[in-house]
């Protein structure tokens, strides 16, 4: 058929683009597909619940966003495709073609093009839950979590529905739009005037109740208390409403006040500067949805690593030691020999019914250790500074006069005993049973993990640590705090990469319609680096925009964790750094997307 | 008097299709001078070469062989940004569909041709001005393309064309898209700036209307230069018998 070996060349003749359009329906079930994998397997839930605390919660909350963030993705996603198509279709219709085979046309070619990336994806998605998946766990975790399953068929057909679903409404969408539009309509493209006009009072109203409702969003936010959970949703709705706002009234103003400059007459800045105001009314929309999608996948990230740096905090200032096995076993001091130990030192005991009674002697040889009073864990809180822990060692004396800070040093069994610091005169004459007591600390919690464990599993026979000691603080936090981290990256990641590429496909479709713009700047002698470089801009200052309210967004947002969160504010460099790294590189393959688009070539033959 | 000519052609041919597959030749052989001064047009069909020739000439294309000097400048040897730069500076360009970037004011799309050579805001204003003045159109400075009439359009075209002094300017059908009055405006306009200014023109076009504005007219057939006409002393009316004439015979 005619019209179809149409439709096929025109696919044909801009492969490129559809191969972008096509990854990224990749990527985005791909993510989805992930989340699934882990979210719908109740088997994975229930083995790890202790693990994974209020993840039923958390994963449900999740899938719901990312359902929401699926949909709007296809929607641009699915414009960027019909961009590219209307010239065709609009010619396919003059050419006498009946609307309502067009309309079949458009239905079958979204369709094919949905199934197509989301059985891609699931495939995608399954191999990188068997890799990252398992690579974040054995990171986090130091070990599989159990009932873990990279393949998951429910969450498989789960996906496939969702997105068939969505490109079938996606497709009927398109229909009745593009067949609705007259021919004349689809042929020229939409080249409808926009100027920027300056409503003084309308502008200021939005500014004023633009700030007003990002302060209610962020004040509710800084007091959780006032509205508990309802907190989350009144943000969510100020913000953005406020977000909105904002964008709409202050960024036309912006521009006029930009064009005003001297700055504004030199190159292309006037032309950078219009295309950025002609544009910023389609775009207020995106840039607020994207500016709360780069906050809550920045947020997820940051209280993520929040969690993951606690536990070694929480941990290493709990007890100056990592370990104390009383009376170890050959095979056990075997093992400790393995660790990379920081501080050793081994105490005689003797035990009666009443009390347990050290040796003054050995502690002048060996003092003994305990936390800093700055690295206490409250007032390492009040500093709002997590740092490593540090030790000081303690005088006989004032062990003797205050042998109670022993106790959580001591086995369990001995706990319930008075604890005496005697002479090693009296401590000689001394009748009970004799112990040993071995305390240890390793230089480094976390990569000692594995080797502690199997000491721990060697000295109780048990594969849970029960033993005195922050080994055992680290294991449990590890536990609760694991999942969040796990979650935080996973949530954060995935926000990412389906705002990026909302936002990628939001600019590349303005992109077919920019093409005849830059032809023209191109005849009347603007150099090609010139047209470069204004691209450069113009998509940097719509990436910018939400990418900076979104960090202001996290920054108040981070309030809401004060309550789970030492402090919050702790090192926020490292998931900023690391998120802003993956922010930039969708920015570059945008800019370079749009310049293959619209920059001219040079008819240049031979 | 022998004088340089401003545009001097040489021998171009233009070869479409790779070496090995179907060969079309567009241009096949094309020598012909425009004189300082000078008011010329180049006729001939659709798909006789002529929109080839004006791509040629104002480096938007390359010839495949031949050369092709503009203002003592060869411009076959011209690398991707000085066929940029000779563009801003030394042609100015008028096109059937006006080519306006609907984003910007009538004024911003004037003065874009100066700004791309960082002229001053200030320095631009008085030069945007007086263009402007030259050719009426002070009033709908401040509208945006989408707020005025297809000739008006033209007029701002031209604007921006003329504001950065070109050595030559070249129209590409400019009166294709305008009403009869608009384009009889818009011709002698143009007619008026070539007499003043001494702006040569060069005009592409298949309307024997506008080409009889011109003083000499090159008609172009299958790729060569067929005939050539000057109207002499001839007033405009009888020139235009002339073309009619020459057009019957040529096709």
């Amino acid at each position: 058929m005619v019209l179809r070996k149409l439709a096929f060349t025109g696919i044909k003749s801009r492969i490129k683009d559809y191969t972008v359009l096509f990854f990224g329906l990749v990527i985005s079930s791909a993510i989805f597909y992930m989340f699934e994998a882990l979210a719908t397997n109740q088997d994975f839930i229930k083995a790890n619940g202790s693990m994974v605390t209020g993840a039923s919660f958390i994963f449900q909350f999740g899938s719901i966003l990312l359902t929401i963030i699926s949909l709007v993705y296809i929607f641009y996603a699915n414009s960027f495709l019909m961009s590219m198509r209307r010239h065709d279709y609009g010619l396919f219709m003059m050419l006498g073609a009946k609307q309502r085979k067009i309309g079949q046309l458009i239905l079958t070619e979204t369709l094919l093009i949905g199934t197509l990336a989301s059985l891609i994806g699931i495939v995608v998605g399954w191999l990188l839950t068997a890799t990252l998946g398992n690579y974040l766990m054995d990171q986090m975790f130091s070990s599989k979590l159990k009932g873990f399953e990279p393949f998951f068929l429910p969450a498989a057909v789960a996906t496939l529905a969702l997105y068939v679903i969505l490109f079938l409404i996606a497709g009927v969408i398109n229909r009745f739009g593009l067949t609705k539009t007259p021919v004349l309509q689809l042929l020229k493209g939409d080249s409808e005037p926009n100027r920027p006009t300056l409503k003084k009072g309308r502008q200021l109203i939005q500014v004023v109740l633009g700030v007003a409702l990002l302060a209610i969003g962020y004040y509710v936010m800084a007091n959780m208390k006032l509205l508990v959970l309802m907190s989350i949703p009144v943000a969510l709705v100020t913000i953005v409403l406020g977000t909105y706002f904002l964008f709409n009234a202050v960024f036309v103003w912006l521009v006029v006040m930009l064009k005003r400059l001297p700055w504004a007459s030199k190159g292309l800045h006037t032309f950078t500067l219009s295309q950025l105001s002609f544009r910023i009314r389609n775009y207020t929309r995106i840039l607020s949805i994207v500016s709360i999608l780069f906050a809550l996948a920045l947020g997820a990230i940051t209280v993520g690593i929040g969690f993951q740096r606690q536990i070694t905090s929480m941990a290493t200032a709990q007890s100056a030691y990592t370990l104390v096995l009383s009376d170890p076993s050959a095979t056990v001091k075997q093992e400790v020999k393995k660790l990379d130990r920081q501080l050793t030192a081994q105490y005689d005991q003797v035990v009666t019914k009443k009390a347990v009674y050290f040796n003054a002697d050995q502690f002048k040889n060996q003092p003994f250790e305990s936390v800093s009073q700055e690295s206490q864990i409250m007032n390492q809180a009040k500093a709002g500074r997590l740092q490593a822990a540090k030790y000081q060692k303690i005088s006989v004396d004032k062990m003797q006069k205050n042998p109670q800070q022993l106790l959580l040093n001591l086995p369990n069994w001995q706990r319930s005993k008075a604890i005496r610091i005697v002479s090693g005169n009296r401590f000689s004459r001394l009748s009970g049973s004799q112990h040993k007591v071995l305390m240890l600390r390793v230089a480094d919690l976390s990569k000692s993990q594995a080797q502690l464990k199997v000491v721990s599993e060697k000295a109780t026979g048990q594969a849970a640590s029960s033993l005195p000691g922050t080994f055992a603080m680290f294991t449990e936090a590890t536990a609760l705090f694991g999942g969040f981290e796990f979650m935080g990256f996973f949530l954060g990641i995935a926000f990412l990469a389906m705002l990026a590429s909302c936002l990628m496909f939001k600019i590349l479709s303005g992109a077919a319609s920019d093409k005849r713009r830059y032809e023209m700047l191109n005849k009347i002698g603007t150099r090609p680096q010139i047209l470069r470089r204004s691209i450069i801009q113009e998509v940097g200052v719509l990436f910018a925009l939400p990418g900076i309210l979104g960090v202001i967004d996290v920054l108040f947002g981070l309030q809401m964790f004060r309550g789970l969160l030492l402090s919050p504010y702790d090192q926020l460099w490292l998931p900023f750094t690391l998120f802003l790294f993956l922010y930039i590189i969708y920015y570059v393959i945008t800019v370079m997307m749009y310049q293959r688009i619209v920059v001219p070539k040079v008819k240049i033959d031979k | 008097m022998m004088t340089t000519p401003i545009v001097s052609v040489k021998n171009i041919r233009k070869t479409y299709g790779k070496a090995g597959e179907k060969q079309y030749e567009a241009l096949k052989g094309i020598d012909f001078d425009v004189q300082p001064g000078e008011f010329v047009g180049i006729m001939g069909a659709s798909g006789s070469g002529k929109t080839t020739l004006l791509n040629i000439l104002a480096t938007l294309d390359r010839p495949t062989s031949g050369t092709v000097t503009v203002n003592q400048r060869e411009l076959t040897t011209l690398a991707g940004n000085q066929m940029a730069d000779f563009r801003a500076t030394q042609v100015g360009f008028i096109f059937q569909d006006f080519n306006l970037l609907e984003n910007l004011t009538n004024y911003e799309n004037i003065a874009l041709p100066l700004s791309l050579q960082n002229v001053s805001a200030k320095a631009a204003e008085p030069e945007v001005n007086r263009i402007a003045k030259q050719l009426s159109i002070e009033a709908i400075l401040d509208k945006y393309p989408s707020e005025i009439s297809g000739g008006q359009k033209q007029r701002i075209a031209a604007a921006r064309a003329l504001v950065s002094h070109p050595a030559i300017l070249f129209g590409d059908e400019p009166t294709g898209a305008l009403d009869s009055n608009s384009a009889k405006d818009l011709l002698e306009m143009l007619t008026t700036v070539n007499q003043e200014q001494h702006v040569p023109v060069l005009l592409v076009t298949h309307d024997p209307f506008s080409a009889s504005y011109c003083q000499r007219i090159l008609f172009i057939k299958d790729g060569v230069i067929g005939t050539e006409l000057k109207r002499g002393n001839q007033d405009r009316r009888a020139f235009y018998q002339t073309i009619l004439d020459t057009l019957g015979t040529f096709q």
